[in-house]
């Protein structure tokens, strides 16, 4: 790894491990190899957000050619958000892109992701099934969110009739995610996500 | 990029640190209208991607780049530092400003040049000194050192036969220009030219002869003999050919001039003698008093193109 990339982990680490959001348990930031090249990150689930009270897990990848080039991160923790892939975790923030600044640092970059699950950009949207729902209804977005936050990310509120319908496809022997993506994708109309599942 | 900031001593002011190493300032260059710092290899990088400032990403170009205030310079240029090379052992500690005449000459710079002090006279790292072997090094010397010495070689076979070649065809227009002269007087006042400066030529390669005793001179040498075997030895020190035979003849006294054609005028001038420039024939007690290196001696004491006189003994 470059010099001057591993020494601007090093030093942003240290600064991640001695802010106040690591010590009130917002940010936590742990190393997943000894070079440097890879980190594990975690951001809290911003209160008043379908989010609240989950833990969201993020891969951290540092390029060879950082800071000149960007992290590349994704969410390893399944969420339901319309600038994150319900897939494949990738997500869309313009300063993992094209508006990286080299004097952004881990700590910024963890903090504006968490800032992006309180002010989703409908617009500018990862996952276009979620951004439609989105802006098509937003209650059911909301419980949406809450309930994969609930499954995957730890939260607290459980949406016993989404539960439900997931159980009822898994008993048909349909994987559980599966099922979930279908049932999120098809405003939880079971006969809608069952077409689907087995056409 | 900058200088580690754990080199320093105490606390580096944040507006001396560079936002994309990280590093102390090295060479820094700012911004023009939000005035942020950054080290020139640092901003330089940057702005080969994006041509923006990376604090705040207002436009910027390489060309509108700046250097940085004095103010920050002397901030910059008194901090102190470490050594680069106090993992070798440097406990210097130095102005920032001050590092660079240091670095030139500190001595525990592993990369420092030493002689060997076990004899094989080579100059090596510091740090490789250690893994040295004088041995190993001059074998390796003189395997390159032969390498070369082949070529040479090889080179100098190739240029003899193009000599050979320049020679045989060099004599072929000898004898064109000898054809030639006969015919055309500008072509034999050229052809004497070239004749004349081949001879001074000839006369410049051969050593400078002493004579310890004129009194060893053989004024009448055997024709057979002594004559041949100079004509031989003349031949192979590159006489040209066109003199050769005169030379020959003027090995005796009866060509000899009047200053030295009887025993009686030679005992009369023989103070003269140390005059003459003598050359050597080569491996014969024998000399050659030349013409042209002899403008200065008196008519009578010379002849076209010039003497050879054998000794019994006596030259050096
Ligand atoms: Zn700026
Ligand atoms: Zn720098
Ligand atoms: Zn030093
Ligand atoms: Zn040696």
């Amino acid at each position: 790894m470059a010099n001057i990339a591993a020494k601007r982990i090093k030093r942003e680490f240290k600064e991640v491990m001695k802010s106040e959001e690591v010590a009130d348990g917002t940010l936590k930031l742990e190393l997943v190899n000894n070079s440097w090249t890879e980190l594990k990150g975690q951001i809290a689930g911003p209160s008043e957000t379908p989010y609240e009270g989950g833990k969201f897990i993020l891969e951290i990848k540092v390029p060879e050619t950082y800071p000149f080039n960007p992290p590349k991160i994704r969410f390893l923790t399944r969420i339901w958000h319309p600038n994150v892939s319900s897939v494949t975790g990738a997500i869309c923030l313009d300063i993992l892109k094209d508006q990286w600044a080299a004097a952004l640092t881990l700590r910024t970059v963890l903090l504006s992701i968490q800032a992006l699950l309180s002010a989703a950009e409908p617009n500018d949207p990862q996952d276009a099934v979620v951004a439609k729902q989105y802006r098509e209804n937003i209650e059911l977005f909301h419980l949406t969110a809450q309930h994969w936050t609930n499954v995957y990310a730890g939260g607290p509120n459980v949406i016993l009739d989404f539960v439900q319908k997931v159980q009822m496809l898994t008993d048909m022997g349909v994987d559980e995610n599966q099922a979930r993506v279908a049932l999120s994708t098809f405003d939880w109309e079971l006969e809608r996500a069952t077409e689907q599942l087995f056409s | 990029m900058g200088f580690d900031i754990k080199r320093f001593q105490g606390d580096v002011d944040e507006e001396l640190i560079c936002p994309i190493c990280s590093g102390v300032l090295e060479d820094p260059l700012q911004a023009p209208a939000c005035e942020h710092a950054f080290c020139r290899a640092c901003i330089t990088e940057w702005i080969s991607r994006q041509p923006t400032c990376p604090v705040d990403r207002q436009a910027v170009t390489a060309s509108q780049l700046r250097p940085v205030p004095r103010i920050l310079r002397n901030l910059l240029s008194r901090l102190c530092t470490s050594c680069d090379n106090a993992p070798h052992g440097c406990n210097a500690v130095l102005k920032l400003d001050s590092l660079a005449s240091h670095l030139v000459d500190c001595e525990y710079n592993p990369k420092r040049l030493m002689p060997c002090e076990a004899g094989c006279g080579l100059v090596i790292p510091k740090d490789e000194l250690a893994e040295h072997n004088c041995v190993r090094e001059l074998r390796v010397l003189i395997a390159s050192q032969q390498g070369k010495l082949t070529d040479y070689q090889q080179e100098l076979t190739e240029q003899r036969l193009i000599i050979n070649e320049h020679k045989r065809e060099l004599a072929l227009l000898k004898e064109f220009m000898r054809a030639m002269r006969v015919s055309n007087p500008a072509m034999r006042a050229l052809a004497d030219q070239m004749e004349r400066e081949e001879v001074v030529r000839w006369a410049s390669s051969l050593a400078r002869a002493r004579v310890t005793r004129w009194g060893g001179m053989i004024s009448t040498p055997d024709d057979v003999l002594q004559v041949m075997m100079i004509k031989r030895s003349l031949s192979e020190s590159g006489c040209p050919s066109h003199i050769i035979d005169d030379l020959m003849e003027n090995c005796h006294e009866r060509r000899w001039p009047p200053g030295l054609s009887s025993l009686e005028t030679r005992q009369n001038n023989r103070r003269l003698y140390e005059k003459y420039v003598c050359k050597r024939v080569p491996g014969k007690q024998a000399v050659l008093v030349l013409q042209c290196d002899n403008t200065h001696v008196d008519e009578h004491m010379m002849v076209e193109p010039g003497l050879v006189m054998i000794f019994a003994h006596g030259i050096e």
